[in-house]
């Protein structure tokens, strides 16, 4: 029903130069960048310091872990699929990394990527079991959630690991130019290069394909089992990155940051992904809406923080505006299929 | 031989069997087991938990999924709560209000639902958030203590032995559904519309009156277990349905549910929560660490999804 | 540095209202930030604009994050310091990971105090004002083993969130005091400062081992109030049991028998005090060098913020202890802990 050009990922730099103005125009990103101008200028004009050094600063920090959680989720919705335990597989992966630096006396950098590796190990177990038992993945990963943060709280029991390098907390605490976190720009570095996958790579347009129609791919010669299994591996090392982040943010690696199960996550994993115009079905992705839509959902939960509406309705609102982009998007979707009908 | 295949294709036969060696192994290597304390503790927790669960199963009829279970029965449990200690109603009236903001809660599910045509998942977590949020704006997190005793009172009271008067809704709601589902229009209809949205509203059922039913039922569930909780715990607690999420689609699988919709049943998914708390139960009792009850929740739903993927090769009935 | 601060956070677009004050009397505006929601800090609020009415500060208020969770702490206090806070009293949503932001806070000249539990050293924070919870629980134990008299002491210990930095200084205080005492500590059940799993966990337990068990202490808020319903549903079970804190419920048990008696902890004194204290920092004070600071396991700049043992005698006039506390506390705070000129 939607045209051709909008089934393509969109490019992390803009449309394409090739699309009609209109058409990018209707599009989900120029509605989310539309929402972020004025939302911003809202706050600005509204909410005393919120566009001042030190918000901007933290409003980057904390978006670079939301948009990270976002394209963690991303990657698994692209296959049709769901990953419930993002938020336990990253909390494992912080874990682990804790427990190389002070069990066994890795040194960090070596740390950081064995943590992301058991964190790709964690997004194999969920993507061999999803292929193997031909069952949904919501089944699986709401099962395996349970199981990696029941068995990372009992390993760990539940203690911290707080004698991390100060490697990790200079880091979250590093400011360009006094505003612009390094922690975003890593995250803008991962959704560039999920960006390139996705477009420019034979395996990302398989991963497209085998989200679409999974037997049509299999049909063409696509390893579907191999390409779903890659996906929520993928996600494992995302949600790792993410977590990785939060523990560079605290300088230290906490069971509970992430709430019990690592719940607290789905929200924002949703969100993003939602928000951005990919797809539940799969076959879809676009990875600049995904980060839009992380970007203006840590805005909005920071400014009305800033507003003193009162921390405690500020899930209500997010909830709210995942119902209404929804409809929106919704009716976006059937306005366009009209007009091309017509 | 014959007889044990055929008893071995029902949904109740495996869940039954497991209970009772559960029950049988626990009992040897602890005597305080069966204790009638202990059999009131058990008790306790299964009539809240056969409530939640039972809220998802019949979600889990159509073929949809609930995420917000947890929060309606949160919203309804500091509702009631707060409407007795705010307004000063009386606690018959709140427990209607109650359960009625609990089936606003679910219609509201339904007609989102049906009227947008988006998925069960992304509705309700979008829900999930709203109720939340409604909860923790009104209470600020913080727990409402104005519980009047007579409903303290209906949370500690036994009906004879160690049963507890908080079973007592619940064996009410279990008949009810069970005879819903199998003896009513609107449970055969839920069931259809489960096995095959399509073809039931082909055959002249209305498919959109049908969800949100279903939706609305699983809200009145939810409220109710949520006013349960209340009623033990005696205290209008915010995070009241937290940690529902797992458990509510723990028993129905366990109880041979099928997620694509169109086959549950009441009496196994009662086994299921059973079976659940019997666990949770005996890694108290033998001292094992507490975090593995998630573990073991865990491993349970994948070897149920696993069971029921194996038993379904072999064709069977619509049990209940 | 203050006006640094102020001059960044009050650049909004247009948002100049309160940007030009420069006194540093009246524009202290400080936050009292719980680690989460808990009934243990509601008594913060009234502290907090008790003392800014007293001290005519321009406000002190109690912000509440929505969930125990560090990161939700984190943004409240970005929040907070980017509105133009100036001052906080926190309880660390972890005793090392909230460094890291309390860090960032006093890098803006903001003065930090840390209330009811400590920062592990080092810390920007000027001192830690908290319950020597070790002191507390050691001191509820004493009296526990006291109530059981003579024969098998035989204790179940019931504490809060292990992520709560107090909840190993308990458990280690409560086996320090068993030991010294002859008794056993037979179980101790962690991480339900919230009352489901806290009702769940309790119940199973002392329905299985009830006869195994003498005497119970608690030493958080929750479990406190469960353990005392639990009591009271079972009847004669001849455990004797001390709670902590000042919850309806344990009061209740108390003055009717069912518990033998709570510690009481100040957090009244707390909000108040530590306001005070933030007003002082603010306007030029330094904490003095040889201030007689207690030490824990976490921090060497800590002060008691007072606990008292109350039984069926005090129930109803706990209160009164309360207050004494803080009065306690505050007439000699400034020429004990602080430098100023």
């Amino acid at each position: 029903m939607t045209s051709p050009d909008s089934t393509l990922p969109a490019s992390p730099l803009g449309p394409n130069a090739g699309r009609s103005t209109t058409h990018f125009f209707l599009s989900n990103e120029f509605g989310l960048i539309l929402l972020i101008v004025i939302f911003a200028m809202i706050f600005g004009a509204t909410a005393q310091g919120f566009l001042s050094k030190f918000n901007l600063f933290t409003l980057g920090r904390n978006s670079a872990v939301n948009i990270m959680i976002g394209l963690s989720m991303m990657t698994v919705i692209v296959t049709g699929g769901l990953n419930l335990a993002v938020g336990a597989m990253g909390v494992s992966v912080a874990m682990t990394c804790g427990w190389l630096i002070e069990g066994v006396g890795v040194p960090w950098p070596l740390a950081i990527l064995g943590a992301l590796a058991f964190g790709a190990a964690l997004g194999w177990i969920n993507g061999a079991m999803v292929v193997k038992t031909g069952l949904h993945s919501f089944i699986i990963t709401l099962a395996t959630m349970s199981i990696f943060f029941g068995a990372m709280i009992f390993l760990t029991r539940a203690e911290s690991f707080r004698e991390l390098p100060s490697a990790f907390s200079t880091f979250g605490r590093m400011k360009f130019g006094g505003y612009l976190s390094p922690l975003l720009l890593v995250t803008l570095v991962v959704a560039l290069l999920l960006a390139w996958l996705y477009r420019r790579t034979l395996t990302g347009r398989e991963m497209l394909a085998a989200g679409a129609s999974p037997a049509a791919a299999e049909l063409s010669g696509i390893r579907v089992d191999r390409i779903i299994t890659l996906c929520h591996m993928l996600s494992g090392v995302l949600a790792g990155l993410a977590a990785l982040m939060l523990v560079a943010r605290n300088g230290a690696a906490i069971p509970s940051m992430a709430g019990q199960l690592g719940q607290d996550w789905l929200l924002p994993a949703f969100l993003g992904p939602v928000l951005g115009g990919t797809l539940l079905q799969g076959g879809k992705v676009s990875v600049l809406g995904t980060v839009l839509g992380a970007f203006l959902v840590t805005m909005l939960s920071s400014g009305l923080l800033m507003l003193q509406v009162g921390a405690f309705w500020v899930q209500t609102f997010l909830g709210l505006m995942l119902l209404v982009a929804v409809l929106l998007d919704k009716a976006r979707r059937s306005y366009l299929a009209r007009r091309n009908l017509a | 031989m014959t007889q044990i295949s055929r008893l071995s294709r029902t949904d109740w036969f495996g869940p039954l069997l497991a209970t009772i060696i559960a029950i049988v192994v626990i009992r040897a290597f602890s005597a305080n087991f069966l204790s009638s304390f202990n059999i009131q503790i058990l008790l306790l927790a299964i009539a809240v938990n056969a409530l939640v669960a039972y809220s998802q199963m019949i979600i889990i009829a159509i073929g949809q999924m609930n995420l917000s279970v947890g929060a309606i029965g949160g919203l309804a449990a500091i509702s009631f709560v707060g409407m007795i200690e705010v307004w000063g109603i009386p606690a018959p009236l709140a427990v209607i209000l109650a359960l009625a903001i609990g089936v606003g809660c679910g219609v509201i599910n339904g007609v989102l639902i049906r009227i947008t045509g988006i998925s069960a998942f992304v509705i309700t977590l979008a829900t999930l958030s709203i109720f939340k949020g409604i909860n923790l704006g009104i209470t600020e997190a913080q727990p409402f203590y104005g519980v009047p005793d007579s409903v303290k009172a209906f949370g500690s009271a036994l009906v004879f032995g160690p049963i507890p008067w908080l079973v007592v809704p619940t064996v009410l709601v279990a008949v009810g559904l069970w005879f819903m589902l199998s003896r009513m229009p609107v449970g055969r209809f839920i069931l259809a519309v489960g096995s095959n949205e399509h073809a039931a509203g082909l055959s002249g059922i209305s498919v959109g009156a049908t969800v949100i039913i279903a939706h609305g039922i699983s809200g009145l569930l939810a409220a109710i277990a949520g006013v349960l909780v209340v009623a033990r715990l005696q205290i209008g607690q915010p995070s009241i349905g937290d940690d529902w999420l797992i458990l509510s689609f723990a028993a129905p699988v366990i109880g041979g549910a099928i997620l694509a919709g169109g086959h549950v049943s009441v009496s196994a998914t009662f086994l299921g929560v059973v079976i659940v708390a019997i666990i949770t139960q005996a890694l108290v009792l033998f001292n094992i660490d507490p975090f593995l009850v998630q573990v073991v929740l865990g491993a349970l739903i994948l070897a149920a999804v696993g069971l029921n993927k194996l038993r379904a090769r072999a064709p069977i009935g619509q049990g209940t | 540095m203050k006006t640094y601060i102020h001059a960044i956070t009050m650049a909004g677009l247009f948002g100049t209202a309160a940007a030009t004050s420069a006194l540093a009397a009246d524009d202290s505006r400080f936050g009292l930030i719980p680690g989460g929601p808990h009934p243990y800090f509601s008594a913060w609020e009234q502290a907090g604009a008790d003392a800014a009415r007293d001290y005519g500060l321009s406000a002190s208020e109690y912000k509440v994050p929505q969930k125990w969770e560090l990161s939700q702490q984190n943004q409240l206090l970005e929040s907070l310091l980017s509105q133009g806070y100036n001052g906080f009293l926190i309880f660390p949503g972890d005793p090392v990971g909230a460094v890291s932001t309390a860090e960032e806070i006093s890098g803006y000249g903001a003065p930090i105090i840390a209330g009811a539990g400590c920062y592990k050293d080092p810390s920007p924070a000027a001192f830690c004002l908290g319950t020597d919870t070790g002191n507390s629980a050691y001191l509820g134990a004493k009296e526990l083993i006291k109530a059981m008299g003579d024969g098998q002491k035989r204790i179940a210990h019931f504490t809060g969130f292990l992520v709560d930095p107090n909840t190993q200084l308990r458990i280690d205080a409560v086996n320090r005091a068993a030991e010294e005492e002859g008794a056993t500590v037979v179980q101790v059940i962690a991480d339900i400062d919230a009352p489901e799993p806290a009702e769940e966990k309790i119940n199973a337990y002392l329905a299985a081992n009830a006869g195994d068990v003498d005497g119970i202490i608690t030493t958080a808020w929750v479990p406190a109030v469960v353990a005392a319903n639990a009591l009271r549903k079972m009847g004669d079970s001849g455990i004797k049991m001390v709670g902590i804190d000042h919850d309806e419920v344990v009061l209740q048990a108390i003055k009717d028998g069912v518990v033998d008696g709570t510690m009481l902890q100040n957090p009244y004194g707390q909000g108040y005090v530590g306001t005070f204290a933030l007003d002082k920092l603010r306007s030029g004070c330094t904490v003095k060098d040889d201030a007689p600071f207690g030490s824990n396991a976490l921090t060497d700049k800590f002060i008691d913020s007072g606990t008292a043992y109350v039984d069926a005698s005090s129930a109803d006039t706990y209160l009164d202890a309360m207050r004494a506390e803080t009065d306690r506390l505050l007439a000699d705070f400034e020429e004990k802990y602080l430098n100023c000129n």
